[in-house]
């Protein structure tokens, strides 16, 4: 450890980049399939979010879930994780722009083509959803102080990456029903 | 000590974990009882002509400059589908629609319904291939049924009356409408809350 790098970039302990990286690229994996799963919905989310010349907007809808699929991949292996954890955190900053600015034009009621067949409106709890994975992507960047690793980092690993995991589902839950129970309180 | 360490350590984990998953089925929860209490089936919403009424009568230019009458008596019922290029979920629905149709064949006319820029909506209907629907562009006619989200059904019976309307998000619901028009309900809520099927629960 030298000098250098310690004030070029904070130095983190080994388990805690590995478990943001495993959460994280889970969390990628699972939201890139979900939007392979149905190409034809999310191309048209892509089209409602009003950003791109119609021409582009196929070619867009096809490379996102397959840079998405990339970036899941890249941050497995310990050698790769540095690539996936700054593709991540590029396309998480892009998809954040795009309901940041649509929010801005007051489209909340679009579909944010998260992936899945529940609808999920724009909202800002979506903005900071997204701000958190972008910290866990820092985490999983950052350069890993050496260490001896024991069977007990493996397991706390293990457990926080599901935690993690667990996290993000759990959120994107509740912020289905959020809308739900809008919904519900202006129908009456 | 270390020992000790290590034990609470996993103890933790293991209690967090199962919070976790406790907070999780507490959500999945919750959403089965938003579930229950608004769209199951076609959600009917409370508001605009009531199922069983005279449907509001319209005489409307289709985009192809044929006339199309909506509410009126007819040979075959009408389902008039309101939709919008920008609604995703209305896209994945037409497939649905076009088998319906040919299903139906002359028992059936759907009359497709939108408002806003007519250019828009015509690119959109070349795309979709939506030539051989009748489709009209009015604002005045989703006001009168209240439509206040999409995609949105209404199926009017040849005498003109409404026989059910609602939300539609599925194929399922869509054939709730059918299946609703074919029991005598308004919706599926109603046929839940119906006492033939209280009667059958005990």
């Amino acid at each position: 450890m030298n000098a250098a790098t310690l004030i070029a970039l904070p130095v983190i302990d080994p388990s805690i980049a590995h478990a943001a990286a495993a959460g994280l690229a889970a969390v990628m994996l699972t939201a890139a399939l979900d939007k392979l799963r149905e190409p034809e919905i999310f191309r048209d989310a892509v089209e409602n979010y009003a950003l791109l010349p119609a021409p582009l907007v196929p070619l867009a809808a096809r490379a996102l879930p397959l840079l998405e699929l990339a970036a899941g991949l890249l941050l497995l292996p310990s050698a790769t994780r540095a690539a996936g954890a700054l593709l991540t955190l590029a396309l998480l900053a892009l998809v954040t722009g795009a309901v940041a600015i649509n929010l801005r034009r007051g489209h909340d009621r679009i579909d944010c083509g998260c992936g899945g067949d529940q609808h999920m409106p724009l909202s800002p709890a979506l903005l900071a959803r997204n701000a958190v994975l972008m910290g866990v992507a820092v985490l999983a960047a950052l350069p890993t102080a050496p260490r001896d690793m024991v069977w007990l980092d493996g397991i706390a690993i293990a457990f926080a990456a599901l935690f993690l995991f667990g996290l993000f589902a759990l959120t994107n839950a509740l912020l289905r029903h959020h809308s739900r129970l809008i919904d519900l309180r202006n129908s009456r | 000590m270390n020992e000790a360490l290590i034990a609470s350590n996993m103890l933790l984990w293991l209690a967090v974990l199962a919070l976790l998953v406790a907070v999780f089925a507490l959500a999945r929860q919750i959403g089965i009882l938003y579930e229950r209490i608004a769209p199951m089936g076609a959600l009917m919403m409370d508001s605009g002509p009531k199922v069983g009424e005279a449907a509001p009568a319209f005489e409307l230019a289709g985009m192809d400059g044929a006339p199309v009458a909506i509410g009126a008596p007819a040979a075959a019922s009408t389902l008039l589908f309101f939709l919008s290029p920008t609604c995703p979920v209305c896209k994945k629905l037409l497939p649905i629609i076009k088998s319906v149709r040919k299903a139906e064949g002359d028992r059936l006319c759907v009359v497709l319904a939108s408002d806003g820029e007519a250019s828009d909506h015509r690119a959109f209907r070349q795309r979709a291939g939506l030539d051989d629907f009748p489709y009209v562009l009015s604002a005045e006619l989703g006001m009168r049924y209240q439509v206040s989200k999409l995609p949105y059904a209404v199926l009017i019976d040849p005498q003109g009356r409404i026989r059910a309307k609602g939300l539609i998000n599925s194929r399922e619901q869509f054939e709730s409408l059918f299946a609703a028009q074919e029991l005598g309900v308004a919706s599926v809520q109603d046929y839940l809350a119906a006492p033939q099927l209280s009667k059958e629960a005990a």
